[in-house]
């Protein structure tokens, strides 16, 4: 049974472009972590950055407006926030919010990077 | 002492069958056993896949609703109720601490209003407001046509 949630980050460069994989569940408890992921690649200087939520299997309200603060950051800078997503679960939270129209949404993290 | 008629008391007792109470302190961490609750709800109740993991996330909105985002010395008590036809979840969120500023019921952040977009979608109904000074906030779900096992 499982007792607490779960969620895990690893970052990979992908030609030159930063990609956070992104594991579990991103809820009220675990989207804080993810701010702060964001906002440390946002001051290390990344401006393109890949959120890899191909492993993700639940984002609530919390997750999406974290993401939605990480792209206006780097849309500010120069750079873009983008997506990889496939779980059909998941791109249906994106869907019903209308951030499909927000966020570039790919179906792998190598198509996220050659956009 | 009044007196309830055996088919009368079968009924309330059917009803009883059909609820579940869950009383938790309000803390982030602990928002997956709500959803872990009404998942298990909606498939007690027979409910599809997809609505199984619609409720999921609609309890998960309603709780954030509640309790925001942060840890407070709150608890949350949530009931489950469950027909053959629908599913309603209300909630309260209580403190011990009466000088505690209740949770912002209002859609004035964007993460509210990401939140009140995810609940229209997947629920046929649902609200908030303040019972005892306790907020309150509740939804309903109807089954789905064609879904039914």
């Amino acid at each position: 049974m499982t007792t607490e949630v779960q969620f895990e980050m690893a970052e990979t460069e992908l030609r030159g472009v930063m990609v956070l994989r992104v594991e579990g569940e991103v809820d009220v408890s675990t989207a804080p972590q993810l701010r702060e992921r964001l906002l440390s690649l946002a001051d290390r200087g990344h401006t393109l950055v890949v959120v890899d939520l191909s492993t993700v299997s639940f984002v609530d309200s919390t997750a999406l407006g974290v993401l939605v603060s990480g792209v206006k950051r780097l849309r500010a800078a120069g750079g873009d926030l983008r997506l990889v997503v496939t779980e059909r679960r998941v791109l249906k939270v994106f869907e019903i919010t209308g951030l499909t129209a927000v966020f570039a949404i790919h179906p792998t993290a190598d198509d996220a990077v050659r956009a | 002492m009044t007196e309830t008629s055996p088919a009368v008391a079968g009924e309330a007792m059917a009803a009883d069958r059909n609820q579940v109470e869950l009383s938790l302190p309000a803390r982030p961490d602990l928002l997956f056993l709500v959803r872990m609750t009404a998942a298990a709800v909606a498939s007690r109740a027979d409910f599809g896949y997809d609505q199984v993991e619609d409720l999921r996330l609609a309890i998960d909105e309603l709780a954030v609703t509640l309790c925001g985002d942060q840890a407070s010395d709150g608890r949350m008590q949530l009931l489950f109720k469950w027909t053959e036809h629908a599913i309603e979840v209300v909630g309260v969120y209580e403190s011990d601490h009466a000088e505690r500023r209740p949770p912002d019921l209002s859609p004035s952040n964007a993460t509210n209003e990401l939140s009140s977009r995810i609940l229209e979608a997947l629920v046929d109904e649902h609200g908030v407001d303040v019972v005892g000074g306790c907020p309150r906030a509740w939804l309903r779900m109807r089954r789905r046509k064609g879904t039914r096992p």
